[in-house]
């Protein structure tokens, strides 16, 4: 079945925006984090889709670097939310306002 | 088919050239050897990571100034990805620069803090590495690594201290905002890479130099000024300018202070370098305004005047009512993009190449001597906060000038040059960028400029102002000054009246050498 370009590309476009919404209407923490996952694998979309209709492996490639730094961005992320939950013991981001925003 | 793909297959040699990675090479072996050292060392040995960082950092500074003075190789490697050039050169030496003087302040500052040190030192030389990729990217993918390399060594470094609420806030806001403007560049660089494909049938491409070939013969322009605009918000996160700057004040008051250092000149020169690759290179001035080239060109050159703008007034504005040094500081680093911007401007205004590397190079210089003052002056506050970061609001700094008088003479002069006057740094800073600007033409620009270093008079002056003439109501003990931190405001402050005195030698160092007169050097 063939599907074209702009499904994908729109379907990407979406995924993005509900991730900044995600990020700028959620209080938890770990909610924004995954909608910041969410936005990430919004590009790899717009990356796969664009390479394959390119029958172009660049796009491909920078999806798995993408994965790899998610990876990592997932990882020293969580290592920052646990140090603020053993301190504080909430992951709420209204309460994180001891610097004034 | 065949035919295309056994070329293609033709065309995939490597293109190594480890030579022109060597500075960044060495950095990142440094890192990995400090790691190791600080693993297998006992508790007593661990202070040896910061002379080895240091070791690493000099050992690439020497790579970096053969690169610059005797390279006779290729130009570019890895198939367009490294690309060297004294934009290049320029922001790397900025980048080792402010590493090694952030490891000279944070040596004992760490010991007497209780972190690890090992830790603290390789993560900062995996930044640098991350800052230097940044600038020496000639690909889209080099300039990403590059920034998440930067960007996640620096989220730890933000939360160093783990027990301390409002550095884990600071690292919690950085990496949120951090990863989040990430996200916007990647989205960017997604939909370049979609709309660089052309009409003959060419793939899309994230090469810089190629992308600026491919303006005007894209598939998809309207994806390629979106993907434009997406990543001037990305980068524009990352060096803080205006709208997208709310972060900045919060991260810069809650690190520890060397990290906060750190942070306010590395990784946003780092960004500097970055970004005036991709849009001075990438989307380059054309002389036909009516193309797409030209109005892409015309678009984001007049948001980054908007820009320069916004991020200028906010920074001042934002920086009188500050009661914390720090986030006065970091107000202040705001407003310094803000005048980096305007030489931005001139670089991306002008299709001459004369003009355009005297104006890349002024946004360069700028930097550097951003970092040298800003450096010296988070040594003076480092030590004056004391262990926890303690005292850093105005108050405490009280009527100290008549009981520290070495102190605050150093600060007062990062305090001047910060303000730009005349046989400092800051001052001949602030000249080349807006004399860029003026060649440019973009007169009401440095206009605005000039009116806000006047407001910025205020919160700079009145820093000295509470040092010199406040009395003091708490006791005051002289802090230790140990001597690695010495040896920094030696350098700072030597390098303060250097750059304000003779600028021409870092300047001409800066500038990109016309290909002719490489051949005969």
């Amino acid at each position: 079945m063939y599907v074209h370009l702009s499904w994908y590309l729109a379907l990407s476009a979406i995924l993005f925006t509900v991730g900044v919404v995600g990020v700028i209407i959620k209080r938890n923490i770990i909610s924004m984090f995954m909608c910041i996952e969410l936005m990430l694998n919004a590009v790899n979309l717009t990356f796969v889709a664009f390479s394959s209709s390119f029958r172009d492996v660049t796009g491909q490639l920078f999806v798995f670097i993408v994965m790899t730094v998610a990876a990592a961005e997932a990882a020293v992320g969580l290592g920052i939310i646990i140090a603020i939950f053993r301190n504080r013991e909430s992951l709420d981001v209204d309460e994180a306002n001891i610097l004034r925003l | 088919m065949n035919l295309s793909l056994a070329l293609q297959i033709q065309n995939v040699s490597p293109d190594v050239n480890l030579l022109l990675i060597l500075p960044e090479l060495i950095v990142c072996t440094a890192g990995v050897i400090v790691m190791m050292v600080d693993a297998f060392a006992r508790p007593r040995q661990r202070w040896m990571t910061g002379g080895l960082a240091l070791v690493g950092l000099v050992a690439a500074m020497a790579a970096s100034f053969w690169m610059w003075s005797g390279w006779a190789g290729p130009r570019e490697a890895f198939h367009g990805m490294i690309v060297l050039d004294e934009l290049r050169l320029g922001f790397t030496f900025i980048a080792l620069l402010v590493s090694a003087l952030t490891v000279l302040v944070s040596m004992v500052w760490v010991e007497g803090e209780n972190l690890p040190a090992g830790e603290f030192h390789s993560l900062l030389l995996f930044a640098t590495s991350g800052m230097m990729l940044m600038a020496s990217g000639g690909d889209l993918v080099i300039i990403f690594l590059g920034l998440e390399i930067l960007s996640i060594a620096t989220y730890v470094m933000a939360g160093f201290r783990r027990t301390d609420l409002r550095s884990n806030e600071s690292s919690l806001k950085y990496f949120i905002l951090g990863s989040f403007s990430s996200a916007f560049l990647l989205y960017g660089i997604a939909l370049v890479y979609g709309a660089t494909a052309t009409r003959t049938g060419l793939a899309g491409t994230t090469n810089i130099a190629e992308i600026a070939n491919r303006l005007d013969v894209s598939l998809y322009p309207p994806l390629l000024f979106a993907g434009a605009a997406m990543m001037l918000v990305g980068f524009g996160f990352k060096i803080a300018t205006a709208p997208f700057h709310v972060w900045t004040p919060d991260v810069y008051e809650g690190a520890p202070t060397p990290v906060t250092a750190f942070m306010a000149a590395g990784p946003k020169a780092a960004g500097f370098a970055s970004f005036l690759r991709v849009f001075v290179f990438g989307f380059p001035f054309v002389a036909t305004v009516a193309s797409v080239q030209g109005q892409i060109h015309a678009a984001w050159l007049g948001a980054l005047v908007v820009l320069a703008i916004i991020t200028m007034t906010i920074g001042n504005v934002g920086a009188i009512v500050q009661n914390n040094v720090k986030r006065m500081l970091a107000y202040s680093s705001i407003a310094h993009a803000g005048y980096a911007l305007v030489g931005f401007v001139a670089a991306g205004a002008t299709g001459d190449p004369v003009f355009k590397s005297e104006a890349l190079s002024s946004v360069a210089f700028y930097m550097l001597t951003y970092a040298v003052m800003n450096l010296g002056a988070f040594a003076v506050v480092t030590l004056i906060a004391r262990s926890g970061d303690r005292r850093t609001d105005f108050e405490d700094y009280n009527g100290i000038g008549f009981q520290s008088p070495g102190l605050a003479f150093t600060l007062s002069l990062f305090m001047l040059s910060l303000l730009g006057l005349p046989l400092t740094a800051g001052f001949m800073g602030k000249i080349m960028v807006f004399r860029a600007a003026l060649n440019a033409g973009y007169y009401s620009l440095v206009v605005i400029a000039v009116l806000n270093t006047a407001i910025s008079a205020y919160y700079y002056l009145r820093l000295i102002i509470v040092m010199f003439f406040r009395e003091r109501t708490t006791s005051w003990s002289a802090p230790r000054v140990p001597a690695s931190v010495i040896v920094v405001l030696i350098i700072t402050v030597l390098g303060v009246f250097y750059l304000g005195l003779f600028p021409n030698r870092v300047l001409d160092a800066f500038k990109t050498r016309p290909p002719a007169v490489m051949a005969t050097r």
